[in-house]
Order: C-alpha cells, then structure tokens, then sequence
C-alpha cells in the first residue's frame, strides 16, 4: 500500500456521504533481537503497512483498519452500512477543522545499526560489570506516517533505537531499558554504559534488610516514577476526567504536588521514539504542561474532548480519547547520586512493575519493586529490601515528593513504561506493604 | 485476502533451511461500547497476513501482510539470512500431521446484528443505572479467526475460531466511597453464549454489593481462616502456576519482560503446596474462551497437570522450549495475531474441584473470612510473592457469614497459599481474561477458574 491511495481513499469516503474523516497511512520496518542467557533467541523483522480510517456521519462514529488496499472499496461500503445502523455517539463533537501549518522536525540521522553486533555489545557489557547471565531486546523502528483529514495532511518519520538489558547474578537483577529516537545516533560506548548500568544494581548490596511495612521515604528511579506516571497518564485525559475516572477531577489551578515537579507531555522532541508531528486529527503537537511547578495546569485533549470542556485542543488526539505522546518530568536542582547519599533513613528502588489500581477514581494502587531494592541509611545501600511493594495512591505519591534529580534518562520498557524522560524522584511517607 | 501464497513461502523457505513454517491467519473483529449512558462508537477490524518462521544457526521469524510474492519473499529472505546469525536453534519438529477444525456457533457473529448487540449493552447500562452506579462502562466484542499452518515435516492445519467477549467497569459513590468492579465474559462460541450469561442478574448483584461493600468496616489485620471464591482461585492458578510453569519462562526466555519462574533451577515433581491442590490447564475445553485443538504451531492440543497433589508436575511447552527440553511440544504455542510470535502460553487454568460442599468449607471455621471475588491484584516477576484484595467479602463467626468486610488484602506468596489449602470445594467456574506476554506484547483469550477453597491461617491486612 502506498502513501497516494489515502486521496482515492478520501473521496470514496467522501463521496459515499461521511462528513468528517480521519486517516492515518503507516508503514513500518522493524527490526527486533531478543536475547536470553546471554545468547540470541529471536531474530524478528517486520515489514507492514496499514491504513487506520475514522468516519464519522454526523454523530454517528465507525472506524477501522484497512491493511490491504484491495479490500479498500468493501471496506468504504461497510463503513456506510455499519454508519446507519449504529446509534449516535455524543461524545464526537468534530475533527479539528483549523487549517494549521506543521513544524519541520530536526533532521533525521541515518540509523542503521547492526542490531547482532549491538547485542553482543550490550551482553559483554554487563557480564564484564558483574551480570551472570542477560536477557533482553533490541529495536531499530522505523514508521513513516502520515495523517489525513478533510481539513488537514501530515507527513513525518519517527521511530528509533529502543535498548533493554536486565541483568541477573543469584537471585539479584538490574535493569536498563532506554529509548534513541531518530535524531540520536547510538554508539557502542553508549551501549556499553547501558549495559554496565543494568549490571550496577548486582553489587551494591548481598545481604537482605528486614524491612518492615510502614510509611517510607523512597528515592524513585527513572523506571519507577516513569512507572508511575506512565500507569497513571490516562487520569489526566479529559476523557477519564469527564467518565468519572480521573484523580485529577476538579483540580485544575490546584496544587497537586511539590512546587519542584513540572510534568510535560513533549512529542516534538525527536531525541524519543515518541515523537509525533501531530495527533490523530491531524492537529499538529506541542509540548503541554501538563503539572507546572505543581500546579495542575491542563488536561489532555482532543478536539471533541476540548469542545465539551470548553478549552482547546492539545493536540493529543486519540479523536474520543486524548492520550499521552511523550512524558518528560523537567530535571530538578540536585544530581540523583546526592539524593542517595542524603537519604538518611529509606529506601532506594530502582524498578517495578505490575501495577494494578483497586479505585481508579481515587488513584489507589500498588506496584512490585524488581531489579533492585535497597534499605538505604545514612546514604549507605544497607540491604536489600525484598517482597515489598508500594501500596499507595497517585495523589499521595505526587503531593509528599520533596525532591526531583537534575540527571534525567529517556526510559521506555515493554508494556510498564511509555516512551518518557525521567528524572529520580525523593517521596515522602511512600507506604510499604509486605507478605506474610 | 487469502492465503494464496503459504505453499510458495514454506516452499522457498524449506530449500533454504533446516526447518520452516508457514502460517496465515485472516482476524475480522467488531467492538461496540457504552461509557455512562452514551454510545461510543464501533470500530470493526480485519487484518491478514503471513508468518515464516526457519531454522538455520538460529531461528529467525518475519512477517509480511502484503499479496506480493516480491514482498513477501523480500520478507522471507530477511528471515533467512538473520537465520544464518548465530542463536540458539533448537526447536521441536514432530510428525506430519493434516487436519481441520472449527469451533461450533449456532448464532453466528455474522449473522447476530449491531442493533442486537448495541442493544445488550444499552439495557446494562442501564441496569447500571438503575442501580446508581455512577461510572458505567460496557463493551462487546467479537472476532473470527482464520489459520492456516504449514511445516517442512508436511502438517498442514486449518481451523476456524469464532469468540464472544464481554467486559464491564461499574463504579457506586456509597456515603463519599468509591468502589468499583471490573468483570470479563468470553467463550470460544457464537452469540449464544451471551444468551447464556445472565448478564442483568450478574450486574445487578456487582451493584447491590459495590454499595454494601463501600460502606462495611475495614478489617483488623491477623490471621484468619479463610474461604476464597471461584473468581480468586481462577487468577491464583493463572498466575502463581500457569505463568511459573510456561517453561520459557523458566529457562529465561522471558526474562526482560514478565520474568522468569521460582521454578528457575528447579527439578520436577516440586512441592508447592498441601495435597489438595491440583491445577489443570486444558486448551481442549471445548466452548472456553482459550479452546483450541491445534495451537499455533500445529500441535494437537492436550490437558496438563501443571501442578498435581500439591506437587508441580508439568510445564507448559511450545516447539522452541520443548526443543530445549528435548521432549514434545504439549501444544501450548499460542500468538496472539498473525505478525506475532507463537510463545508458551495458558489456555484454561483452574484449580480441579475437590469433594467438599460450599456449606461444608464453612464448618469449624471460629473467626473467618469469605473472599468472594477480588479487585487489585498483581504478582512478582518470578510467580511468587502476590496480593489479592477483596472485593465482595464477608466476615465469618462460628461457620456463619456475620457481615462485610471492605477490602481485605491477601499479600503473600506461592507455596504459602497453596500450603494452607486444607479443603476444595465441588464446584467450577470460570471468568474470561487477556493474558499478556511476550516482546511485543501479546494477549491471548484465556479462562481461569476453579472452586470455593478453605485456607487456614492467612495473615489478612
């Protein structure tokens, strides 16, 4: 399938009597090695193209993904027919019709990597550092993308380098998993440090600690907090916001944390695999306080979203539910390792996953520690701190942070975190749980 | 489009490699769904294409969706010459096996219409509704599937797959509390299955029971008896012995992402618990939500004993962990979509129900609680340290139910929960789930269930 057939697409749509219509043309060429016990398990590669199409008669919303053009005009037709039969939706208040002008991202570099070579790389890295043995996964993606409305068209590249490593000596493991988008180019000292990083937490401590549940103060890794924020971005849409669903209901202008964090949504920067040009609407993206210096200062929006709550849009369509692109918390005052060393009495936790809420309303959760958790005194790593969990709520964790780290890390891993840049992040009274 | 060119691919595929597949698989889906009272849309999918999988120095997959045979081949050749990298190559090949099979729908997704099924979710919404539920959150979804599977031994495998889904979220303000419930229906059937469910009675009493919950005590944390429902024992055997016993897993395959198995290092039979604990999983279940007769790779699906009379006593294999076993692959290869790869995975999981009647689990039990059904919950990465909270328990006195409890919280872990299994229940039933695994994630249909059980002496907080 090729960029030109969404014109034809268009005016079949058209012609067949929608008023509103959104395509998104991507074709994607991934490359992808998974690796465990130090060898080569998989060597995958992927060649795709698809045409994802919002239509919509008035109110009335239908949508679909076309993968082979040849089904295109029984597709239009489905469509049509689905259209009269579907009740309205409301909560569709229109495409953006704004005719807008798109950035010019920075150049892209060519990133062609020898994915077999890096791998080799990465694994030696972490076993010269201490790692018995590693598992993990590397990506080269690359998506050329474009996004076509009655109002609108879009066309930008984006996808990028995306490295995980865990590390594994006994019963210990660490874990790097970081993201390059398309104006990075990753060398081998590069990934060398990812791997010597994922190997870091093996040594800091042999010994468990006897940790007790209660209220803790945590030193929050990149991973964790990205964890964190990534499970409960969605809170943040006006979509969840207005279906009764979001911990953030009601508190815009609010202090909702330390004056310290500042939460952006930022999909222009090229140097992640988030980047994006523009929404699914075709409204082109923008970086987005979303929490300023504490404050709650926007929600995510699309067009229709932004309608209903009386703001403007985003950018950030998914065109009935606003999404995250890109999450960055801006970097603190203090390095990370001098938030260590001044932890009198905590923990540190570099990693968790797992993360599953009882009350979304309220933000109640609890996540599971992993690849390194340590009882930390006087700044001193003292143990390690096993079968705990972090048993709390999203507005506790954000109003007791204290301190945000100036280093910051590009993290994304698996299904836990969304392609983000993160800083560490010291939290007060964090509640621990722990089994019995 | 059609699988027109799965004998070229596993042609062209076999003269350059040791061994190779070929699969095609044609998804079409429809999902429908109200949030509070409003309509949002539906979306309907079809997406095909191919899979190759070969073997050479190591195993190499790639994937095309174009009716191309330059395409395609540019696809396979990719394949081939990573396969020519060095890698583990070990994999399980089997016999030539032909067949074809296809799950039975007397109300056929095709023939069910959209006014039916947006009318379904319509009535529960407002049923919610009714009920006071002040978030409500209804889908349906439906899919068919098509495979079609070919290896260099000569097995070509065709089925035909019809599934029926339904989740809802519903949320009640009781007294300035928020509970909530999240609740997941599907089976391998047609759309009589929704017939079946007895949907309205099910949501109204998940709504009598939000409120009833919002406002009962909290417990005191210490050590109860415990009796834990069909929902609770379904997503323990699911997670603390389906997951640990899917032996790529255990062998690290999966160490990045989900983890690996406290079953790591680990020889077989392994004690996990006390004697009454059996755990089945058996994708040849007919009509279940995760029921197949060939898994993915084109191995007759079969029931295991994944952990029998307390001991852990099977593992759950796909060809590539059953080639590093140097055993048979027991069909547990499943993918969840045609540009995936096939990975160990669970199909029905559940705790075998035992000889004890429900009333009879409550006798001699001073200072009880009843967990009925559970709302957060989350696992290690090795399958060993877990916590489930309740959602619709009751607190017990002298073997008699004395009153609700709000959210107990079980948080303990694999051989300590199954040690303190004392009696299982006669009863079976099973709940719908998506079960995630593998890089890029993967979710595939499963149902978890089992019986009412007692445990004995569990910390609750």
């Amino acid at each position: 399938m090729t960029s030109p057939d969404l014109d034809s697409l268009m005016k079949k749509l058209t012609s067949r009597g929608f008023h509103e219509i959104a395509l998104q043309y991507t074709k994607t060429r991934t490359e992808q090695v998974r690796f465990s016990q130090n060898t080569e398990d998989l060597h995958n590669y992927w060649d795709e193209s698809s045409v994802s199409v919002f239509a919509a008669k008035g109110k009335r919303t239908v949508s679909t993904t076309i993968a082979d053009f040849a089904d295109a005009d029984e597709t239009v037709n489905r469509l049509w027919e689905i259209s009269d039969r579907i009740p309205e939706n409301p909560r569709f208040v229109g495409l953006n019709p704004e005719k807008v002008k798109y950035t010019k991202p920075q150049d892209s570099i060519d990133s062609e990597y020898d994915l077999q070579d890096m791998s080799v790389n990465l694994v030696n890295s972490a076993i010269e550092n201490g790692a018995e043995r590693t598992a993990g996964v590397l990506y080269n993606r690359s998506h050329s993308i474009t996004v076509k409305t009655n109002h609108n068209e879009c066309t930008y590249e984006t996808g990028g380098l995306e490295v995980l490593i865990r590390s594994f000596r006994d019963d210990r493991t660490g874990q790097e998993a970081r993201h390059f988008g398309k104006s990075i180019r990753v060398d081998s000292k590069t990934i060398q440090q990812i791997g010597k990083g994922s190997a870091q937490p093996l040594s800091l401590a042999r010994e468990s600690a006897d940790i007790k549940p209660g209220k803790y103060r945590v030193l929050m890794s990149p991973y964790v907090i990205g964890n964190i924020i990534s499970y409960s971005s969605d809170f943040l849409s006006y979509h969840s916001v207005e279906s009764g669903l979001s911990c953030f209901a009601d508190l815009l202008g609010k202090q909702v944390s330390d004056s310290g964090l500042t939460l952006m949504d930022d999909p222009l920067d090229t140097g992640g695999v988030g980047f994006r040009l523009c929404d699914n609407e075709g409204t082109p993206t923008r970086k987005n306080t979303l929490i300023g210096n504490g404050v709650l200062k926007s929600y995510m929006h699309s067009y229709s979203t932004a309608k209903r709550n009386g703001a403007e849009t985003t950018g950030n369509a998914g065109i009935l539910n606003p999404t995250a692109w890109q999450l960055k918390i801006s970097p603190g005052k203090v390095d990370s390792e001098k938030l260590l060393s001044q932890l009198d009495d905590g923990l540190w936790i570099n990693n968790c996953w797992y993360t599953r809420y009882q009350d979304y309303r309220n933000a109640v959760f609890s996540t599971v520690p992993r690849d390194g958790a340590f009882y930390v005194k006087n700044g001193e790593v003292k143990g390690i701190a096993k079968g705990i969990r972090i048993s709390d709520s999203v507005p506790s964790i954000l109003g007791n942070v204290k301190a945000v780290s100036r280093d910051t890390k590009t993290v994304k891993w698996w299904e836990e975190i969304g392609p983000s840049s993160m800083p560490s992040v010291l939290v007060d009274s964090v509640n621990i749980s722990k089994g019995f | 489009m059609e699988p027109d060119l799965i004998d070229k691919i596993l042609e062209y595929a076999s003269a350059n490699s040791s061994y190779a597949e070929a699969r095609f698989m044609d998804i079409t889906s429809n999902y429908l769904s109200y949030r509070n009272g409003e309509f949002e849309g539906l979306d309907f999918g079809r997406e095909s294409g191919y899979a190759v999988r070969v073997v050479n120095n190591s195993i190499s997959m790639a994937y095309s969706n174009s009716s191309r045979w330059d395409d395609v081949k540019r696809s396979v050749d990719m394949a081939l010459e990573r396969s020519r990298f060095r890698g583990k190559n070990s994999i399980y090949r089997g016999k030539e096996v032909k067949d074809s099979w296809k799950v039975q729908a007397k109300k056929k997704i095709e023939d069910f219409s959209i006014e039916d099924k947006s009318a379904i979710l319509k009535e529960n919404d407002s049923i919610m509704k009714d009920g006071g539920a002040s978030v409500r959150v209804n889908g349906l979804s439906d899919k068919r599937i098509r495979q079609f599977y070919r290896n260099s031994m000569g097995s070509e495998i065709s089925g035909d797959i019809s599934r029926i889904y339904y989740h809802y979220m519903v949320g009640v303000v009781e007294s300035g509390e928020f509970e909530q419930s999240v609740e997941h229906y599907g089976a391998s059937s047609g759309y009589e299955y929704i017939d079946g469910l007895n949907l309205q009675e099910k949501i109204g009493h998940d709504i009598s029971d939000l409120h009833q919950s919002a406002a009962a005590p909290r417990i005191n944390p210490g050590k109860f008896d415990i009796i834990v429902g069909p929902e609770i024992s379904g997503i323990v055997a699911h997670e603390s012995c389906g997951h640990p016993t899917e032996y790529d897993r255990i062998i690290g395959r999966e160490g990045a992402q989900a983890g690996e198995s406290f079953l790591t290092g680990k020889k077989i039979p392994f004690r996990i618990g006390s004697e009454a604990v059996n755990v089945i999983d058996d994708p040849s279940m007919e009509g279940s939500f995760g029921y197949y007769r060939y898994d993915d790779e084109g191995v007759k699906s079969r029931k295991r004993y994944l952990y029998k009379d307390g001991m852990a006593s099977d593992y759950i294999l796909n060809r590539e962990s059953a080639g590093i076993l140097g055993v048979e692959s027991n069909g547990g290869g499943r993918t969840a979509s045609w540009n995936l790869e096939p990975l160990a995975r669970m199909s029905t999981t559940y705790i075998e129900p035992g000889n004890h009647g429900f009333e009879e689990l409550f006798d001699g039990i001073k200072k009880g609680v009843y967990i009925k059904s559970f709302t957060e919950w989350n696992i290690d990465d090795i399958r060993f340290n877990e916590k489930y909270v309740g959602k619709e328990a009751y607190f017990i006195t002298d073997g008699e139910v004395s009153g609700r409890v709000r959210r107990p919280v079980i948080e303990t872990n694999t051989i300590s929960f199954y040690s303190a299994v004392d009696a299982v229940g006669k009863d079976l039933e099973f709940n719908a789930g998506t079960c995630g695994k593998g890089d890029p994630m993967q979710g595939v249909d499963v149902w978890m269930g089992g019986p009412h059980m007692r445990l004995r002496s569990v910390h609750l907080q």
